[in-house]
């Protein structure tokens, strides 16, 4: 039986969620301090506007909120998922205000995308944008790869704090606390940006020839997008827009980076570093990247896309990269991508899905689900071949000796085949508007990975159903689906509960 | 051979017929078409955007746009209609020298026509595609945007950040239940 949610629980929900908009209404300060530097004063009273209405909710929720608060697993999983979707509404004022977008509509999946670092956009003009709404889509990125609720926890944690922890798509703990956690990941993330913007700052200033100040707006940009695996860019083309293999290069660094598991990176900083390559996500996701790459260069080679073995790998390389990593930079334009067909539209399709490491900025099925599935399914050839009463090992290392339960292997894939339907669904909508099935697909994969590739159905002109499709599928995709049932179910007990 | 392509266009400038080795093409249908067009003679026009970089070895690389944002900025008011349609390219840097300043946010940067070898999939470049710019004519000199404060974004803001400080100065104190886990 359902039971009616009272008026407390609400309160409970508001106290939380209010906390997590100021949190983030204090990081919209950042592109109204940015407008104001600039001199963009027609983005910096958008800016405005928006950090009023988040302070404005978040002080609401937090004075109507219990006195004696008390998270438990059901209202923190609500938290999450509205937390997912009131921010990217309000994010989006800016951006509708800018003027770059057809409707409210198209401005709330820029936020969503943004937010949810899969980078797909419906932006007009984007090279004529103001720097600091540039900077604010890609700042969102940033806050949606960390996490908003890490960036909350590590100001005001609270009880009920590893729910929201969990919520947000987080299956390990590094650290005995989630606040120890949360601060670092952060921590981890502040050393890349330092690290990662000043090297692509240096190399578009010293090899690239750009102005100091527009060389570091450029590399603060990337990084956001690199690392947080979000696919936004400064400049419509992409990361072709640079035209240097060297600043590719370390673009891809900061994806791979950002596609590694908070805990690879733990032991990455603090040991033991032999047990990485011991672990079964590591293994995993290094197969099936040789695996999709190996794919889309046959299938480039075969097609003879590219004429010359540097030209095929440089190009083929970066596109798997960002594929796999769930990044979604392209040094090829959209019209080309989507001229690849057969082989190389496989192996990147295949790339996407799969995605990156959990508990990372990656979206996708994650390597360790994908590890696991594929040895429960050799599991039960063997257990089929072996004599009857033989025992078939369960184990399998992942930061130490684990057993492979049948509650773990039922619970990986039940999420794997929600992602199998996630992406048919998007891709059936697209069929259904007459979109043939190779675009549909990818696009589809790509909006539910939070991959952000696009094959041009992403287009203002694309039928409100796909984009509210689209928009699902990178919320749902986002959050692993727990949160989002669990927000569904709240609001079927509010209606139908008693 | 940078010399020897420079050659070439001045040789191709200085007679009547010459531009009619270069197809004129717009960027989209370029883009379309980009297999089919490496290593031909082409001229696009359109907009400078985003930076220029002069990268030292004599060349100079940026974007040239040529969609409806070049004739309409978003900043005069024209409503939006999709994404920029743009291609890399590297200019001679003396011919790049005295450019107005690159399209962005404050500048509508100058049109310009170019005319040069497509490369498509350049094997010496491992794979980019842009245009390798032998000759620059300035159509339409860049301009400088305009934009104002408006004004009921400010005051709305304000006043909201306002009634939150004065909503959270009221807001009850919380026991020990609510600290840090």
């Amino acid at each position: 039986m359902l039971i009616r949610p009272i008026a407390e629980d609400f309160r409970l929900i508001a106290l939380y969620l209010g906390r997590i908009l100021l949190v983030v209404a204090a990081a919209g300060m950042l592109p109204l301090v940015w407008a104001a530097i600039a001199r963009e004063w027609d983005p910096f009273g958008s800016f405005l506007l928006m950090v009023g209405i988040l302070a404005f909710l978040g002080a609401v929720g937090v004075r109507f909120g219990p006195a004696e608060p008390k998270l438990d697993w059901s209202h923190g999983m609500v938290v999450v998922a509205l937390t997912w979707l009131v921010v990217p509404i309000i994010g989006a004022i800016p951006l509708l205000l800018s003027g770059h977008f057809v409707s409210p509509l198209d401005a709330f999946f820029d936020s969503m995308s943004g937010l949810t670092t899969t980078g797909l956009s419906l932006l007009s003009d984007l090279d004529h944008l103001a720097s600091s709404l540039n900077f604010w889509r890609h700042l969102l990125q940033f806050l949606g790869g960390q996490g908003i609720i890490i960036a909350a926890l590590t100001m005001f944690a609270g009880t009920g704090g590893i729910t929201l922890y969990f919520g947000e798509a987080r299956d390990e703990r590094i650290l005995p606390s989630v606040t120890s956690t949360a601060r670092f990941i952060w921590g981890v993330s502040a050393v890349h940006l330092v690290f990662g913007v000043a090297a692509l700052g240096l190399i578009g200033w010293l090899a690239l020839g750009f102005d100091l100040d527009r060389a570091l707006f450029h590399g603060l940009l990337v990084f956001f997008a690199a690392f947080d695996t979000g696919g936004f860019s400064p400049m419509s083309t992409s990361i072709g827009y640079y035209h240097s293999a060297l600043f590719e290069g370390f673009t891809a660094l900061l994806m791979v980076a950002g596609a590694m598991s908070f805990g690879l990176h733990y032991a990455l900083w603090r040991g033991p570093r032999r047990a990485i390559f011991a672990n079964l996500e590591t293994k995993t996701i290094l197969s099936t990247f040789g695996f999709t790459l190996l794919v889309t260069l046959l299938g480039l080679a075969a097609t003879s896309v590219f004429t010359t073995a540097a030209g095929l790998s440089r190009q083929g390389l970066f596109q798997v990269l960002s594929a796999h990593t769930g990044t979604g930079f392209a040094t090829v334009p959209t019209a080309e991508l989507a001229r690849w067909g057969g082989l190389a539209f496989g192996g990147m399709a295949i790339a996407m899905a799969l995605g990156g490491m959990g508990s990372s900025t990656a979206g996708g099925v994650k390597s360790l689900r994908v590890g696991l599935t594929i040895k429960s399914v050799v599991n039960q050839i063997k257990q089929m071949l072996l004599p009857e009463h033989a025992l078939v090992g369960t184990g399998y290392y992942q930061s130490g000796e684990k057993h492979l339960s049948p509650a773990l292997t039922q619970s990986v894939m039940i999420i794997s085949l929600l992602y199998v339907a996630l992406y048919l669904l998007g891709a059936g909508v697209g069929l259904a508007y007459g979109i043939p099935l190779q675009e549909s697909l990818f696009e589809s994969v790509s909006a539910s990975a939070n991959v952000g590739l696009s094959v041009g159905v992403t287009d203002p002109t694309m039928p409100v159903l796909l984009e509210l499709t689209y928009m699902l599928q990178m919320w749902a995709g986002r959050l692993e689906f727990v949160a989002v049932f669990s927000l569904i179910g709240f609001l079927l007990a509010w209606v139908r509960g008693k | 051979m940078r010399n020897v392509f420079r050659l070439l266009f001045l040789v191709m400038m200085m007679f009547p017929a010459a531009p009619a080795f270069a197809q004129e093409i717009a960027v989209s249908e370029l883009l379309a078409e980009s297999p089919n067009l490496s290593g031909e003679v082409i001229s696009i026009e359109g907009e400078l955007v985003g930076d220029y970089g002069f990268r030292g070895d004599g060349w100079m690389w940026t974007q040239l746009n040529d969609d409806t944002y070049v004739d309409f900025p978003i900043r005069d008011g024209i409503l939006p209609v999709g994404g920029n349609i743009g291609v890399g390219v590297r200019i001679p840097s003396e011919l790049a020298e005295n450019l107005d300043h690159p399209g962005g946010y404050h500048y509508r940067g100058p049109i310009v026509r170019l005319t040069g070898i497509w490369r498509h999939h350049d094997p010496a470049r491992q794979g980019e595609s842009y245009l390798e710019v032998g000759s620059l004519d300035v159509v339409e000199e860049g301009r400088v945007l305009d934009e104002g404060v408006v004004w009921w974004t400010v005051i709305a803001g304000a006043g909201l950040i306002l009634a939150a400080g004065a909503i959270w100065r009221t807001r009850p104190e919380r026991g020990g239940g609510d600290g840090r886990r």
